[in-house]
């Protein structure tokens, strides 16, 4: 209705200003029409000087009460003959040099013609009204435009609610459902189809979304509790896989516990045999000394008072002591493993095993020779000198060939260096192999030399401390090759070195 | 008592010349009244033209002038100066004077043809102005018009009574004018309504006998019914 109203409104007052523009333009072309007549008229009297007759002429403006002013001017622009309303109250142009018209003024509308005779301009007539015709229908239309608008607020109320009932009746009544199933969420409501019309369609569609609507609710419902048991079940499992975590976690951390205790104990066990060891041979190394000491006196002083056999078991005697010196400095030397670090460097093994073999000393009659090109690797060099010392010597010790051949030789496996201790000794037996590398296990000697028994059993220390394995393959007679890897990792060279190892070799 | 003399003669002189001088001024007076007068009647005559319809007006080729004709003592002088490069109806008017009647008439008597030929050429007018001069002549003049369409204008005193067409005359000193529509209905002329509307008075000798009329009223026009 607001609708209808505004619409009126505005076709109302574009009407009113049309009509105004019109009407203007009206009254403008009938005052033109009427001073071209009057024109027409008095030419005569213009010709023939008779303002008498032009003034009677002018009078019968009379008949038209909005002229207020009617003047005939000659062609010096002097007024000829004039015509005044009663209501006159303007002044009047008493010359003339205007053309046309003045639609603008809103007081007066003044209208120009000019009098041609035979193509010359004899004179100009100027008419003036007022607006009142103009304000007559403006009135007059103000007046129908708002009875009309009046009459069709009134009819289009009506109508308009007559129309609700038809048409938003039904979409209000279909908004409200909508609302009520929102807030109570009962889906079982349907709206009730009232026509066939496309309200009617618009409902059905409702409805059968409602259904839809319903049907997934139930779904979601079901699910729901599905789930809810699937919760309770796995939430169910959880608990007892915590407990067992749980309980796990305590067995470890007892294990753990125990495991640290073992440690701390071993630890204690190994440093205290470490000790031990180094105390007793310290301790075991006096009185040796006492003896060695006492019998080399004995030796000299009393020699003149000895004789050959004395001096012999003397001699014997004091072997005996070297000896048992040589088997504690090996006892030393194996508790020292292990307990003595010392810096790991980068060693070139080909300058270090030359070394050792100088040494060594080895006799004449033997040659020791480095078959392969030797890696550097990083280890405590010390040890592996005792290494090679250790099996060199024992190589030397056990020669019996006249020619000794004594080789090193090295291969590069894939994670390991391995080296060899080739010799063409004594060999050893095959029931003896493990032996020897016991502790205090020696084997008979060519030319009995003294051997401590303890060599061997360091080298497998070292070895085996270093993630290595030692072996031994021999035949007997004919020679022996003892083989110690070395694992690689151990033995990381930067590249550096390893330039400088290339250069130097 | 020369030179008292000389002055009394100054005197004497001057005061003579003012009368003379009054005089002299009046009669320029009277004359450029006249002229005036005058020069207000050519412009009508120039003016009736424009509100009269000659037959055959439209085949008219447009170079020919129209011709106004004085016949007899021309009053007017050089007042015919102002308008006479005035083109009405497209077209030149020419001013023809003609010798009085008298004059004529004693030229013919040595040569027959001149009468004919005076005639015809005051026929051929389509204006002719009759001076006062022919006022003994009048109806010999009007008779010698017929069937021609000659507009016949004048100022003597009962020209339109006597089958003149338009009389002149002066009322409060302004130049008005008396209308015989018969006589120029006769000459096939056609005298426009709003001519007639100025006519002082209006002289219609068919219907209802001589209708005069006031000053120039419109009743006048609704009057002349025929046309």
């Amino acid at each position: 209705m607001v609708t209808t109203v505004i619409a009126l409104l505005f076709a109302g007052v574009a009407f009113i200003v049309w009509e105004q523009n019109s009407t203007r333009r009206t009254m403008t072309q009938d005052l033109s029409i009427q001073a071209e007549m009057i024109a027409e008229n008095c030419k005569a009297a213009l010709s023939f000087n008779d303002a008498n007759d032009a003034e009677e002429l002018l009078k019968s403006l009379h008949v038209k009460s909005s002229i207020v002013f009617g003047g005939i001017y000659n062609k010096n622009g002097d007024m000829f003959a004039s015509y005044h309303n009663d209501n006159c109250y303007e002044s009047h142009p008493a010359r003339l040099d205007q053309n046309g018209y003045d639609s603008q003024n809103n007081k007066l509308l003044t209208v120009f013609q000019p009098i041609i005779l035979e193509g010359e301009t004899v004179g100009t007539v100027c008419l003036q009204s007022d607006w009142k015709p103009l304000y007559v229908m403006l009135r007059h239309n103000t007046n129908i435009i708002m009875a009309v608008l009046l009459f069709a607020a009134v009819a289009a109320y009506f109508i308009s609610s007559k129309l609700q009932k038809i048409i938003s009746g039904p979409i209000l009544n279909l908004a409200n459902i909508a609302k009520n199933i929102s807030e109570k969420k009962d889906y079982t409501t349907r709206a009730k189809k009232e026509t066939n019309d496309e309200i009617g369609l618009l409902i059905n569609a409702f409805n059968e979304m409602l259904e839809q609507i319903q049907q997934r609710e139930s779904e979601l419902v079901d699910s729901k509790k599905q789930l809810e048991v699937r919760v309770e079940e796995r939430t169910a499992d959880l608990k007892i896989a915590n407990k067992q975590l749980q309980k796990e976690v305590e067995e470890r951390k007892k294990a753990e516990a125990n495991q640290a205790a073992l440690l701390e104990e071993i630890k204690g066990i190994n440093q205290e045999l470490k000790s031990f060891a180094y105390v007793v041979s310290h301790d075991l190394k006096a009185p040796l000394r006492g003896i060695s000491t006492l019998a080399e006196w004995i030796a000299t002083d009393y020699a003149d008072k000895l004789d050959d056999e004395g001096k012999e078991q003397l001699r014997l005697l004091l072997n005996r002591v070297e000896r048992m010196h040589k088997l504690i400095d090996g006892i030393l030397q194996y508790s020292r493993i292990g307990r003595v670090h010392e810096e790991k460097s980068s060693v070139n093994l080909n300058e270090l095993v030359k070394d050792v073999i100088e040494m060594v000393v080895p006799p004449s009659h033997i040659t020791i020779t480095v078959e392969n090109k030797l890696p550097t690797i990083v280890s405590e060099p010390t040890r592996i000198a005792q290494v090679f010392q250790n099996l060199l010597s024992n190589a030397i010790k056990y020669m019996d060939k006249p020619k000794g051949i004594i080789k090193i030789i090295c291969s590069e496996e894939n994670k390991f260096w391995k080296f060899g201790v080739v010799d063409n000794g004594l060999g050893i037996e095959e029931k003896h192999f493990e032996r020897i590398f016991q502790i205090f296990q020696t084997l008979s000697s060519h030319g009995g030399t003294d051997s401590t028994g303890i060599g061997l059993t360091v080298v497998k220390k070292i070895v085996e401390t270093y993630g290595g394995k030692i072996w031994v393959e021999s035949k007997l007679g004919v020679g022996s090759t003892f083989y110690f890897t070395l694992p690689k990792h151990e033995t990381k060279v930067t590249e550096d070195e390893k330039l400088q190892t290339n250069i130097v070799s | 008592m020369k030179i008292r003399i000389s002055i009394l003669v100054v005197l004497v002189l001057s005061i003579a010349i003012v009368p003379i001088a009054g005089k002299v001024a009046s009669n320029i007076e009277a004359d450029s009244a006249a002229n005036r007068e005058y020069q207000v009647k050519a412009a009508f005559l120039y003016s009736f033209i424009k509100f009269v319809d000659w037959p055959a007006e439209d085949t008219v080729d447009v170079n020919q002038p129209i011709i106004i004709g004085v016949l007899g003592t021309d009053p007017f002088g050089n007042a015919f100066e102002p308008v006479k490069d005035t083109h009405v109806k497209g077209r030149k008017v020419n001013v023809e004077r003609f010798k009085s009647l008298e004059d004529i008439k004693k030229d013919a008597s040595q040569d027959v043809s001149l009468l004919r030929s005076q005639t015809d050429a005051i026929r051929k007018c389509h204006l002719l102005f009759i001076c006062s001069s022919e006022k003994g002549h009048l109806s010999e003049i009007i008779e010698s018009l017929k069937g021609a369409s000659v507009l016949t204008i004048s100022e003597m005193e009962d020209f339109v009574e006597s089958r003149g067409m338009i009389e002149l005359l002066m009322e409060e000193g302004k130049v008005r004018f008396e209308v015989n529509l018969s006589a120029a209905e006769k000459a096939n002329l056609k005298i426009r309504s709003q001519l007639l509307r100025l006519a002082k008075k209006v002289v219609n000798e068919n219907g209802s006998g001589p209708v005069s009329l006031g000053n120039g009223s419109r009743g006048a026009v609704l009057g002349m019914a025929r046309n």
